[in-house]
């Protein structure tokens, strides 16, 4: 049994592989297989874990839990044709606590919170002499303050990207570029690895080369 | 009926949550929300099911093209619905856990879920690479600052970025890649994060205000069925 | 020489007679007080540690909290580390009287404090702490309703080019023009993720100008409720094109949540229908390159846009249009071209102003207080950093 699924892994994981050569059937099988067996999963999924173990064992102590019950049947009403509009009422719900909690959410975390970090002094007496711990904090903060500065006028929709607005908003698309490219090669490294684990599965795991 | 329910429902829920933040008795209402729609997404998912079946049923009685794997799919769907349902090879009865060690569910989760999709996310070493080969031929100056950062951030992520820029003084040390690139992560990068995430910030809740307000309203349909 | 084997220390709630007490002090000044701006159910313990808990050789090994209900027998609650002077007790009743000490616990005594007051914790209607989010909230959400009336009343507003978005009515005509398809990606979350209401609010507008063109539209989605309301705004869109039979649901189609299983699924779709255009709209993960870097080996332009900031350097490599952030939200007002809806824009513009103003005053002034420290200007800088404080 344990021989079989190493097969199969390894069958599967070249599967997926052949795709970057082109797609053939290969390819096709081990995506059937995908699809399939993974939305089975998740129904199965969903099914033991919200509607079991959070419906059916809630709802005693919880009777508003059939609110819940009650927006996801309405919904089911799709299928009938001359009342499927009325599933336009838990998605009309659903649109409108997304966008409710979310504001807040929101609100709070990317806006409050970010400017309250962003207030903070350029210079301090506290800093030390010499290039490293001086300049560079100053420089760094510097850079901080007017790249956030810089990449919010980048952001505004009321104004022409032109004369020294435009120059501004242009600096600040080059402060958002550089966090990009931070970003992207961050994860480079992190991507590669993933690679290397799966040959090492094959090589190691599925044919027992020692690596 | 059609659309003036609904955009009722979407103005009084949302707004409601809004103010629930600064009700304290009222703070327990987004994790219900939560709650209710963890229910709505079981029942949805007959929707969605129902219509991954109906899509595989067609081109299997149609002979559309590749109709063949159409009945691995829909038999790998039936498969997984019945192991855990049922709970198939679980030890214990039905109330055992789902993902018991043995149980058919998790065997399949292990041995073909995993390989499958750890090898489909491995595949992104070869897009990243095919990608930065794009970029690196981009000619614009966006394109060649992000690339730029990249390669720091890179080459001070690996030994080579140290014994590049070694021989820079300790007074310029700043300048040495493994610096650079961890000054770049701290200074720059965070600018830059803020400005992105400040812009998210608002865009969400202009959005929300449009949805909630019902000037937005182009996902409840048309006025028929 | 045989060393008789230690017995292992008893915990020291069940003391033994004879070893040798290791005596410390008890907790000083427990005093309990009711949690701020709560629904009535915490309470917050504070007090003094045993002056024989000490950062280096401190004899102190825990603190147990005992806490006596309506007068009750005291049981013990929670057990903390040395140096714990603070506990806050959840999950309360505000009908109950509550009463609390503090056990000090060394290896083999026990020093306790006195028994606090008894209190029931309060209820609070207002949270009080979040007064100033809720006035800056309200100034942005004024402004940006504000600006919508305006509009409306038909003043014109300007609104900057954004080329993401200028782009997909050419776009949609090229995949008109070539006969293929056109693949819109709404992401991987569900209709409870904003990203996702924003693709979906987006597609409202892209839908429309395929219902007019006659171009085919093929939306394979991760999510059950979001094939829904995909195929509700795609019908509207047809039907407000006044082409409500060209419609079909076989336009948007489920294939599973599974992450990677739709991105297998969707990677197959695009190298065997070779989509003349794709968008990939929404909330995405690590699939976002896997999916921009194959539509692009198809020849397909795309247009991209997420809000999580870990993704967009993907798109922006691979794909020949990105939304960034904040463009993602705005672009279905921006495409909608209702002044209403551009003044919505506006109105983020107010929000954006307000938060470079906040920055800049505050960046400011604690120079000067880090260089000069001047009362005044400490003053107006510790408002300011009290303003934009959220504290829960």
């Amino acid at each position: 049994m344990e021989h079989f699924a190493l097969w199969l892994a390894a069958f599967l994981t070249l599967g997926i592989i052949s795709f970057l050569y082109k797609d053939n059937a290969w390819y096709k099988l081990t995506e059937a297989i995908f699809v399939g067996l993974s939305a089975g999963y998740w129904f199965v999924t969903l099914f033991w874990d919200n509607f079991y173990g959070k419906f059916w064992i809630g709802k005693g102590e919880h009777a508003y839990l059939y609110v819940g019950a009650f927006l996801g049947l309405l919904m089911l009403l799709r299928l009938i044709p001359k009342i499927g509009w009325i599933s336009r009422w838990p998605l009309s719900f659903i649109v409108g606590a997304t966008s409710g909690l979310w504001l807040i959410n929101y609100f709070s975390s990317n806006i409050m919170k970010q400017v309250q970090a962003t207030i903070f002094p350029l210079f301090s007496s506290q800093y030390g002499a010499g290039f490293d711990a001086g300049a560079a904090t100053v420089i760094g903060n510097l850079v901080i303050f007017l790249g956030t500065f810089t990449g919010l006028v980048y952001f505004f929709f009321s104004k022409e990207h032109k004369g020294a607005f435009g120059y501004t908003a242009k600096v600040g698309i080059w402060v958002i570029m550089i966090t990009f490219g931070a970003s992207f090669g961050y994860t480079v490294m992190s991507r590669m690895s993933l690679f290397i684990g799966r040959i090492d599965f094959l090589l190691s795991d599925w044919l027992g080369m020692i690596l | 009926m059609k659309r003036g329910v609904p955009l009722i429902i979407t103005f009084v829920v949302g707004t409601v949550l809004i103010f629930s933040v600064f009700i304290p008795p009222m703070e327990n209402l987004g994790e219900n929300f939560t709650l209710f729609f963890d229910i709505i997404a079981v029942f949805a998912f007959f929707l969605g099911g129902g219509n991954l079946l109906r899509v595989h049923l067609t081109k299997l009685t149609r002979r559309k093209r590749d109709w063949e794997y159409s009945i691995v799919t829909i038999v790998g769907f039936f498969f997984m619905l019945a192991c855990g349902l049922f709970k198939i090879g679980n030890p214990g009865d039905i109330s055992a856990s789902l993902t018991a060690e043995g149980s058919w569910f998790q065997t399949i989760y292990d041995n073909v879920f995993v390989p499958l999709g750890s090898t489909m996310y491995a595949l992104l070493a070869f897009f990243v690479a095919s990608a930065s080969y794009r970029a690196f031929r981009a000619k614009n100056r966006e394109a060649t600052i992000l690339l730029i950062a990249a390669f720091i951030i890179l080459l001070g992520r690996t030994p080579l970025g140290t014994f590049v820029t070694g021989w820079i003084p300790d007074s310029f040390s700043v300048l040495q890649i493994p610096n650079l690139a961890i000054w770049i992560m701290n200074s720059p990068n965070l600018a830059g994060q803020r400005a992105i995430m400040i812009g998210i910030g608002l865009g969400v809740v202009s959005m929300s205000l449009r949805l909630i307000l019902g000037i937005e309203r182009t996902y409840l349909g048309g006025e028929d069925k | 020489m045989v060393v008789p084997a230690r017995a292992v220390p008893e915990p020291a709630d069940s003391l033994k007679a004879d070893s040798v007490e290791i005596i410390i002090a008890p907790p000083t000044s427990p005093v309990v007080s009711d949690f701020k701006y709560d629904d009535g159910n915490s309470l917050i313990l504070t007090w003094v540690p045993s002056i024989d808990d000490l950062p280096v050789g401190g004899k102190v090994l825990s603190y147990h909290i005992f806490r006596s209900d309506n007068g009750g027998e005291a049981k013990k609650i929670a057990e903390l580390i040395p140096g714990a002077n603070y506990y806050k007790d959840e999950d309360l009743y505000s009908d109950t009287n509550y009463a609390y000490h503090v056990v000090a616990l060394s290896s083999n005594s026990r020093a306790a404090s006195f028994q606090t007051a008894s209190i029931r914790p309060q209820r609070e209607w207002v949270n009080l702490n979040l007064k100033y989010l809720f006035f800056i909230a309200l100034i942005i959400a004024a402004s940006v309703i504000y600006f919508i009336e305006t509009a409306k009343r038909g003043k014109k507003l300007f609104v900057r080019k954004i080329a993401g978005l200028e782009a997909v009515d050419e776009a949609i005509g090229r995949a008109t023009e070539m006969g293929r398809t056109i693949l819109f990606i709404p992401g991987i979350h569900d209709m409870d993720d904003v990203q996702t209401l924003a693709a979906i609010t987006i597609l409202g507008r892209v839908s429309r100008v395929v219902a007019d063109y006659d171009t085919k539209i093929r939306m394979p989605v991760a999510r059950s409720l979001v094939m829904t309301a995909a195929r509700e705004t795609i019908k509207a869109s047809y039907m407000s094109a006044g082409r409500p039979d060209a419609y079909n649901d076989d336009m948007v189609n489920y294939v599973t949540d599974e992450q990677f299983g739709y991105v297998a699924a969707v990677d197959g779709i695009m190298v065997r229908e070779k989509p003349a255009t794709i968008f990939l709209l929404g909330a995405f993960f690590a699939e976002s390159l896997i999916l921009a870097e194959t539509g692009n080996s198809v020849g397909a332009i795309q247009i991209a846009g997420t809000a999580r900031p870990a993704q967009l350097p993907f798109f922006i490599a691979a794909c020949d249009f990105t939304l960034i952030g904040e463009e993602l939200f705005a672009a279905s007002a921006y495409l909608s071209g209702e002044p209403k809806q551009l003044g919505s824009l506006k109105g983020q513009d107010v929000g954006k102003g307000i938060a470079m103003l906040a920055i800049l005053l505050g960046v400011l002034l604690s120079t000067i207080a880090a260089v000069g420290d001047t009362e005044t200007i400490t003053d107006i800088l510790n408002f300011i950093t009290r303003v934009f404080t959220v504290t829960n």
